[in-house]
């Protein structure tokens, strides 16, 4: 047998392939089923949701509503509006839940549902707020949040994100936080339908507790008006654009039969501004 | 957002610096093996020779540590999700292998041939905590053959 030195004509040991797309295909996969959990998990929270009892999720409530240093139940503004609400509660909505009403002074034109029946009304809301009526339908849109109880999907759809990205990044991972931010644009069409329910129901509950639904869009008029996008921006995102909002408004309240009448004034506390 | 740039980062410069140091080694193997072509390095244990031809014969041998980049890390690490061949880690290996055989040769210049080649593989520095990066060594090791005249 002779030997013959010669150097190999290929590399068998190296596969020839392009590391880069490899990796983008793979991290593109990761991606793909990550979302699918995710959206997975947010179709199984709407099933579960609605058979939560609401004694239930207000025992789960009550210690994290209760560490939220910033709110207050106790203020005169926060009790107005807490008043306000108890009306609606007892005419119309007649929902079961215990409903608490909580102020916290914040430049943010927004309110929110949070689980058990707590609702947080942001200070720059209020200052905004020129009717009586214009405000119980701020209160009832929230309520309307309760019968379809969507706080809870809310908050069942950021703990399912929160559970995967801890699980794959790790805790307290700004990568996480990005993808969170990401992930809110699909969480908008969610919301975008839940809102013009909450509308829907809070224009009952206006007509049912003052008889007409007047004041219902002034809000929104309002908001339209100041068209300032950029403190404006997070009201505009997650509540539908404005126009179609008060159009739709218009359009329930003519369908309906639903009268526009004269305001009731609003307490002047509502609109005080918080000393500098 | 910081740890993302961190991330992205490094992935970056594991990349570039990884291909280019990868390329720069595999120019270098490539001419050191043609020029240790006339040497040959084989696997078996007994060649047929008369003992009093062979003037000497001594161990020899050639380590190579080589070490993984942050890309081909993450690409192996997503690869481990989905399974199949770890190509990114495959170059390393080759690499390593190469370089110590090369190195094993270098040790024996003038011999007629290197008889008995082993090659062990090791990873090292790698801690018991999984978030660090290991190295690969490859060890190669065989008996240099001088024959007389």
């Amino acid at each position: 047998m002779k030997y013959t030195a010669r150097m190999p004509e290929t590399n068998v040991n190296v596969t020839p392939t392009s590391p880069l797309r490899e990796f983008f295909v793979l991290l593109s996969g990761v991606i793909a089923i990550i979302v699918g959990i995710y959206l997975l998990l947010g179709l199984a929270l709407n099933i579960i949701v609605p058979r939560i009892p609401m004694t239930f999720e207000r025992k789960l409530a009550g210690p994290f509503i209760n560490s939220m240093a910033s709110v207050d139940r106790s203020s005169e503004k926060a009790q107005t509006a807490q008043k306000l609400l108890d009306v609606i509660q007892k005419r119309y909505a007649k929902l079961p839940y215990t409903f608490t009403v909580y102020l916290q002074e914040s430049p943010r034109i927004n309110a929110v549902a949070l689980p058990g029946g707590n609702i947080v009304v942001f200070s720059g809301l209020l200052e905004k707020i020129e009717s009586e009526n214009e405000l119980a339908f701020i209160l009832a849109h929230e309520m309307g949040h309760y019968v379809n109880r969507d706080h809870l999907k809310g908050v069942g759809r950021a703990l399912v994100f929160i559970m995967i990205s801890a699980m794959l990044l790790g805790p307290d991972s700004s990568a996480g936080n990005l993808l969170a931010q990401s992930l809110n644009v699909t969480e908008m069409a969610f919301s975008r339908n839940q809102e013009t329910l909450a509308d829907e129901f809070a224009l009952n509950a206006l007509h049912g507790t003052y008889g007409h639904v007047g004041g219902s869009a002034d809000f929104f008029i309002k908001l339209s008006k100041e068209a300032n996008t950029g403190l404006w921006g997070h009201y505009f995102s997650t509540h539908p654009e404005n126009l179609k909002r008060i159009a739709h408004l218009k359009n329930y309240s003519r369908i309906h039969g639903f009268a526009e009448k004269l305001l009731r004034n609003i307490p002047a506390i509502i609109n005080k501004k918080r000393p500098a | 957002m910081n740890d993302l740039t961190i991330i992205i980062t490094l992935i970056a410069i594991g990349y570039i610096a990884g291909t280019w140091a990868e390329k720069r080694h595999y120019r270098s193997i490539e001419k050191r093996e043609r020029e240790f072509l006339d040497l040959p390095a084989i696997t078996i244990k007994n060649v047929d020779i008369d003992d009093a031809k062979v003037k000497n014969a001594e161990i020899v041998y050639g380590g190579a540590v080589i070490s993984v980049d942050y890309f081909k890390r993450i690409l192996a690490g997503l690869r481990n999700i989905f399974g199949g061949s770890v190509k990114s880690y495959e170059s390393l290996i080759d690499r390593a292998r190469r370089e110590a055989l090369l190195r094993m040769k270098t040790m024996a210049p003038d011999a007629t041939m290197i008889i008995n080649v082993r090659i062990e593989t090791s990873t090292i520095g790698r801690k018991s905590h999984k978030k660090s990066v290991a190295c690969l060594e490859a060890f190669a090791y065989g008996t240099a053959i001088y024959l007389k005249g």
